[in-house]
């Protein structure tokens, strides 16, 4: 299913096959008898509307950009004006490194809390933690393709928003009310990507951005054999043959269009000796790869944090798509159910969203961007956290909305269906 | 006239019969196989080495020498492995780990060795098979499977230290009753028969004849379990939740199929180091355990059960 | 003297140990693997009824693997690794361990600690070490070039067979050269004294003695690297990230990524252990012939 940048498989463990689906998942039917009569089948049924529409746990339909969905409230939010919890420990959950700890520690002296920070290294595994109870949390990360799964399981509490001014006033109008959660009801956008392609310009000569179709660069890139890689993701990688091809539909189930992005993707072991990976962040900069499907905060990080010392800057460059061609994402905060302090993790999710936290969490920390309005690629460049030449790995407001492209939840059906052909690519055969 | 004895001299031999009387002799040493032995040595251990020299790199590349420096263990305030916390965290992780391997399976796979050692009741032939199944098993299968077994069954049981240290002992109790079993063969029985015959119990046989008989294998044991804990990247990736609980290896592979700064040499190394100074131990108390039976032809790679 | 519950009873806490950790857990893949997947919690279910076990997922994973499917590449691929791996490291870890054993002399002690001593360097420093020589800019090529073998430096790393042939190789090597090592050392010196007696040439002696002597040697090294290295996922992935370089263990890790198909993953497990069962027992087979060998060696 989708990957947050965070779930690097080269950096952490997601030891975890908790399906990351909101959909149906596969129903194989085992009948009696001896193994010979066993039944043996792996098709995949799922739950389905009225209207012929699969649907996620809980009865709601799948969203999509263009396919707004309203999640059902399950209690009410807490009231309006209530006083601030005081005194004992609150906790984040969250991805690790991925929120400036400094930041939270002044959030627990200004509120009188301690404050603690509980990781999970892939979103199932957190999920799964939540609803066994085995963590005590107040606020949490979430990816959208999960919420369905986690308002359905009551795993989160419905928000009032009246304590999170900062929501209207800073966030990007795209995420105020987003297609997977209108209204807001549950979630606050926490960062923003998008997958685009990375390169070191001055070992490919090629200019990618003015060509017809950038993605052609990978099956043009005989010259870079052995120094090109694609996001070791199944969404991902597929996905970007798809695009190359024009299919915009990046959550499609059809056999026949995944298939033939595979079969492309097949195309490159020759042509380029592809590789996969996610360490473009680093490999790019440093110049063990050259030319690489990156997210684009990879290259803000890579000039930040991994460049050798005297390479410049204006080696890396990013290309993504115009709205309606690049795959976009973002996660969000939510506020856990479990939480013995309603009121702080209301507060906490819109400190989150004040615009100088936000950005300290990103130049100083994380590298990802936050959505808010004040943090665009003009001023970005003005104060040199990022170079001129990487301006357009900053995501705008404009990147998002219901003609954008967002990988989001499919039927098991689909998944398996995804997931067997990059199975397909990366055993590397020729048939 | 006296005839001066005719000098001998050394049979003068064409070049071509003494390279020929070479290669024939068979208790000479055959130049090949010593060229052989070295190139193989050298190319054993050299790149380490210089794996280890450029932990000391006064610049951040891994290729090209600069300088002496340590500002990789601990002089860079941000990269080195004193102030990288995810670095520091992965060394504590695998001395734990390690720590805990040695604790549990040392005395699991003492008792062991002794049960299937003198055990030739029924269930004996079976457990042996089962005893040395782990050591053939590749870690992959061993990994699929803990993890199964833990969130299928053993669901009280989450990914995290707990489960690797549990994994851990599960493969390296096999080759303390390898180790063990060996001592216990070139032993024999003929010690705690004696003290029976002087009249001990069967405790006091064990705990004061047979106890101090094994503790050679015993100490080496330890020092080999902590290697190949230490060594362990399969089960520990697998049963790990991220964060503080990757180990060193899993830092090494993450690093590796990057751009690894000189910082993962340095943690390499550091490895590399505190396990060589433990195996050295084990040896040197071996030796020093056994030093009483130096004389006998004692077979000491056939101790070790090959 | 000693009870007779007591070796029993010693042995009780390992075996228990093994039992629920080691044997137990098998039947767990098992259990995934022949089982389905839950659509309301949305976890594998495991079956753990023979009689109701689910084959269609073994199904599907032997047809992947079938000729015309889409991993018959890749197993095939695996199994050239492994055979060409192992066939290296006999060449070059044979005369070594022949060497040590035979013709060491005094310096046997010293190049059996530096034989050894690679067992206890951790295997992905190793892997470390290679990456960093094999950089376009590192000392491999540079040697190379400087020595006009090589007109420009190369890329080793760009996804090529042979890299990870060699990884692989200088990898396993040492756990081949130990057991081999014990063996050559056992082998009594009059047997080749008699041969060369009775007018064999150097060669023919070790044909006809040392080679066969050496064989369970060399069976118990082959067990002990192939069958790890048919599991081999993270050597490829360290030297090349190519898929045309990836081996079956790299499909198994994939299922486990989070997918909705771990059963796929447990079911291609239970193939490939079925698999080096089989390999297994042929080795155990063979074994026990060069035993039969030996014993005849040894009668004379």
């Amino acid at each position: 299913m989708t990957l947050h940048p965070k779930e690097r498989p080269d950096d952490f463990t997601r030891r975890d096959f908790l399906l990351r689906t909101a959909g149906a998942a596969t129903l194989v039917s085992g009948a009696g008898g001896i193994l010979a009569a066993c039944s043996s089948s792996t098709t995949a049924e799922g739950t389905t509307a009225a209207s012929g529409e699969p649907l996620g746990p809980g009865g709601l339909p799948l969203a999509r950009p263009d396919k707004r969905v309203t999640m059902p409230l399950w209690e009410d939010p807490i009231a309006s004006g209530l006083e601030p919890e005081t005194g004992g420990t609150f906790t984040v959950f969250n991805y690790p490194d991925y929120l400036y700890k400094k930041l939270l520690r002044d959030f627990g002296k200004k509120y009188g809390v301690d404050t603690a920070y509980t990781a999970f290294d892939n979103i199932n595994s957190g999920v799964r933690r939540l609803a066994s109870g085995a963590v005590e949390v107040d606020v949490t990360n979430m990816t959208p393709d999960l919420l369905d799964l986690v308002v359905a399981g009551k795993l989160i509490k419905p928000l009032n928003l009246d304590y999170i001014p900062n929501l209207k006033k800073n966030v990007w109008p795209e995420l105020v009310s987003p297609f997977y959660d209108a209204d807001s009801h549950y979630t606050v956008p926490y960062t923003t990507y998008a997958t685009g392609i990375a390169w070191r310009n001055d070992k490919v000569k090629e200019d990618i951005a003015a060509m017809p179709q950038p993605w052609d660069i990978f099956w043009q890139a005989e010259a870079y054999k052995g120094k090109v890689a694609l996001l070791s993701e199944n969404r991902e990688t597929i996905g970007s043959a798809l695009l190359r091809k024009g299919h915009t539909d990046i959550n499609t189930e059809d056999p026949k269009l995944v298939n033939q992005a595979v079969a492309d993707l097949k195309q490159l072991y020759d042509i380029c000796n592809i590789k996969v990976g996610d360490v473009q962040y680093q490999a790019v900069p440093e110049g063990t790869s050259w030319l690489n499907q990156a997210w684009s905060g990879d290259m803000i990080a890579g000039y930040i944090y991994y460049l050798p010392k005297g390479t410049p800057g204006s080696v890396l460059s990013y290309w993504k798509a115009e709205k309606g061609k690049v795959p976009v994402q973002n996660d969000c905060f939510c506020v856990a159910a479990a939480t013995k302090k309603p009121v702080l993790s209301h507060l906490f999710l819109n400190y989150l969203l004040d615009n100088g936290v936000a950005y300290s969490n990103f130049v100083n920390f994380n590298g990802y961007q936050p959505p808010l309005n004040e943090i665009d690629p003009e001023s970005l460049v003005k104060d040199g956290v990022v170079p001129e030449n990487l301006a357009n790995s900053v995501l705008t407001n404009d990147d998002f909305g219901p003609d954008s492209l967002q990988y989001m939840t499919l039927t098991a059906k689909g998944q398996a269906l995804w997931e067997d052909g990059y199975s397909d690519f990366l055993a590397g055969g020729k048939t | 006239m006296t005839a001066v004895a005719e000098r001998r001299t050394a049979p003068q031999f064409s070049t071509v019969t003494r390279l020929r009387g070479w290669f024939r002799n068979p208790w000479g040493k055959p130049r090949f196989l010593v060229l052989v032995t070295w190139a193989y040595i050298l190319w054993s251990i050299v790149p380490v080495l210089i794996a280890v020299q450029f932990s000391f790199n006064a610049t951040r590349s891994r290729t090209i020498w600069d300088s002496f420096s340590t500002r990789w263990y601990w002089g860079d305030p941000v990269d080195s492995v004193w102030h990288d916390p995810t670095l520091r965290h992965a060394l504590v992780q695998t001395f734990k780990l390690a720590g805990a391997d040695v604790l549990i399976a040392v005395p699991l796979g003492v008792l062991l060795a002794l049960g299937l050692a003198r055990w030739h009741g029924r269930g004996s032939g079976a457990s042996n098979f089962i005893m040395l199944f782990p050591l053939v098993t590749p870690e992959i299968v061993m990994g699929v499977s803990l993890l199964l077994v833990f969130s299928e069954l053993f669901t009280f049981i989450h990914t995290g230290t707990l489960a690797q240290i549990l994994g851990h002992v599960t493969f390296s109790i096999s080759f303390v009753v390898v180790i063990v079993r060996g001592r216990l063969f070139s032993i024999g029985r003929q010690y705690e028969e004696a003290a029976a015959d002087l009249g001990a119990s069967p405790f006091v046989a064990l705990t004061r004849v047979l106890l101090p008989l094994l503790t050679p294998a015993i100490v080496a044991s330890a020092a080999v379990v902590f290697a190949i804990s230490a060594d362990d990247f399969v089960i520990s990736q697998w049963l790990s939740k991220g964060g503080d609980t990757d180990t060193v290896p899993i830092r090494i592979y993450s690093a590796t199929r990057a751009a690894p700064l000189p910082s993962v040499n340095a943690i390499a190394t550091i490895m590399l180091v505190s396990t060589l100074l433990i195996v050295t131990l084990g040896f040197l108390a071996w030796r020093f355990l056994t030093r009483g039976e130096r004389g006998q032809k004692s077979d000491d790679l056939g101790a070790l059960g090959l | 003297m000693y009870r007779r519950w007591l070796w029993p009873g010693f042995a009780f806490p390992g075996i228990l140990w093994l039992i629920l950790l080691f044997v137990v857990p098998f039947y767990a893949v098992v259990g995934v693997a022949f089982g389905t997947v839950d659509p309301i919690l949305l976890q594998p279910v495991p079956i753990w009824n023979p009689l109701d076990w689910n084959v269609g997922w073994l199904n599907e994973v032997l047809h992947r693997l079938a000729p015309g499917g889409i991993w018959f590449d890749v197993g095939i691929r695996t199994i050239v690794y492994v055979a060409l791996s192992l066939a290296l490291c006999l060449v070059i870890g044979y005369p070594v361990a022949y060497y040590a054993a035979r013709h060491a002399g005094r310096l046997k002690g010293l190049i059996l600690i530096l034989i050894i001593l690679p067992l206890w360097i951790s295997y992905m420093m190793r892997m470390l070490a290679w990456v960093n020589l094999l950089q376009t800019d590192g000392y491999v090529n540079r040697f190379l070039t400087f020595t006009h073998v090589l007109s420009q430096p190369r890329d080793w790393l760009a996804g090529s067979s042979s890299t990870v042939i060699f990884a692989l190789v200088y990898g396993y090597i040492p756990y081949l050269i130990l057991p081999l090592f014990a063996s050559l050392d056992r082998i009594d010196r009059s047997h080749l004294e008699a041969a060369r007696d009775l007018g064999a040439s150097p060669w023919q002696a070790f044909r006809t003695v040392t080679l066969p002597l050496s064989k369970i040697g060399i069976l118990g090294g082959a067990v002990l690297i192939t069958l790890p290295m048919f599991g081999d996922y993270y050597t490829p992935n360290i030297v090349s990230q190519s898929p045309q370089t990836s081996m079956i263990g790299n499909q198994i890790d994939l299922y486990f990524h989070g997918g909705p198909q771990p059963t796929i993953g447990a079911a291609l497990t239970f193939v490939l252990a079925g698999f080096l069962t089989l390999l297994m027992a042929y080795y155990m087979w063979s074994i026990h012939r060069a035993q039969q060998d030996v014993g005849a060696v040894g009668a004379l």
